[in-house]
């Protein structure tokens, strides 16, 4: 049996609201409800997987919900997790994971202005790549890109 | 030095001086920039057109915008651009400086760079190949000798123009406009 079999049983057994599948063979797939994100996290970096590559968000926008996804690894085996996780879409809040994985803050930050998640307790949320962003954050499906583009640099007959 | 232009350097010294010594800001906006090191080494030896590379952009009067420009860069071009002393000239390299090229639907990419700062010459191209550089260089040479490369006189004529477009992109400047402006 290898050894994501065995961590996917470990994970079931501890935690009960998770569903887990595995695809391309060994990356572990693990969705859960956001209160558990923390001591999930806990957990399976005391199983070795010390290694936050990214945080990333997706939009799902007829639904209503951020889909915040930890890809998280480990450096013995090599064995790679995805971490998933819902929240609510209008004044969108979650809790920072800086005090388990210090390299989040980056991020969570650029999460943060990408897509206007409020990440709570993060102590450095200011601005990354825009420079004085007033719009809608970017990155979210209701942005509509062609638009602010016709506004912001119109034509040079302006 | 050719014997033929003996004379010209005679009696036009200073547009010859200009002409011959273009050092060059090479402002790394974008991937454009990836063309500039064979350009200015040995392989196609940019020296050979007096054109140098400058640590800052007080020595500079040459400006080179290589590749996208972004609003946050935006700032620092026009900052760069107003501490080069006159005469100066720019050349934007590379399709996204003329129009937006492939990111003309981007949320935070400029997509006509000539309304911020006026703009001498255009290299087409993504990418341009690094003999661009050069034809655009000795182009600019032709336009020196005629009188054409005016830009940086446009920009003090219609500086209100210019500093009210900027303003507009930037949501406000952080200096006080170099020129005086009408109101």
């Amino acid at each position: 049996m290898g050894k994501e079999k065995e961590l996917k049983e470990e994970i079931e057994s501890t935690f009960k609201d998770t569903q887990i599948a595995i695809s391309l063979g060994r990356k572990l797939i693990v969705t859960t409800k956001k209160e558990l994100i923390l001591n999930l996290l806990n957990f399976l970096k005391d199983r070795g997987l010390k290694h936050l590559s990214a945080i990333s968000c997706v939009d799902w926008i007829r639904r209503g919900e951020f889909e915040l996804i930890y890809h998280i690894s480990s450096y013995q085996d090599g064995l790679p997790l995805m971490l998933k996780t819902r929240i609510h879409r209008d004044n969108p809040k979650f809790i920072t994971v800086i005090p388990i994985f210090k390299n989040a803050q980056t991020y969570e930050r650029e999460i943060w202005e990408m897509f206007g998640i409020k990440f709570e307790e993060n102590p450095r949320l200011i601005p990354l790549f825009l420079d004085r962003w007033k719009e809608t954050p970017p990155f979210r499906k209701d942005f509509d890109t062609r638009e602010y583009v016709e506004k912001t640099f119109a034509d040079k007959s302006s | 030095m050719d014997r033929t232009s003996i004379r010209k350097w005679l009696k036009v010294p200073d547009k010859m001086g200009q002409k011959y010594s273009l050092w060059v800001v090479y402002f790394c906006t974008g991937c454009g920039v990836i063309e500039i090191p064979p350009v200015i080494t040995s392989r196609w030896d940019a020296e050979r057109f007096g054109v140098i590379p400058v640590a800052t952009s007080r020595q500079a009067n040459l400006f080179l915008i290589t590749g996208y420009v972004s609003v946050k860069t935006l700032r620092a071009i026009i900052r760069t651009y107003e501490q080069m002393p006159e005469p100066k000239y720019t050349v934007g390299f590379g399709s996204c400086p003329i129009n937006g090229g492939m990111y003309w639907d981007s949320y935070n990419t400029i997509k006509h760079l000539d309304k911020y700062v006026p703009i001498d010459g255009w290299i087409a191209g993504c990418m341009p190949r690094p003999e661009a550089i050069f034809i655009a260089v000795t182009h600019l040479w032709t336009m020196i000798d005629k009188g054409m490369a005016t830009g940086y006189i446009k920009y003090k004529e219609n500086y209100e123009y210019y500093r009210n477009n900027q303003e507009k992109v930037l949501g406000g400047l952080d200096w006080p406009p170099l020129y005086s402006v009408k109101k």
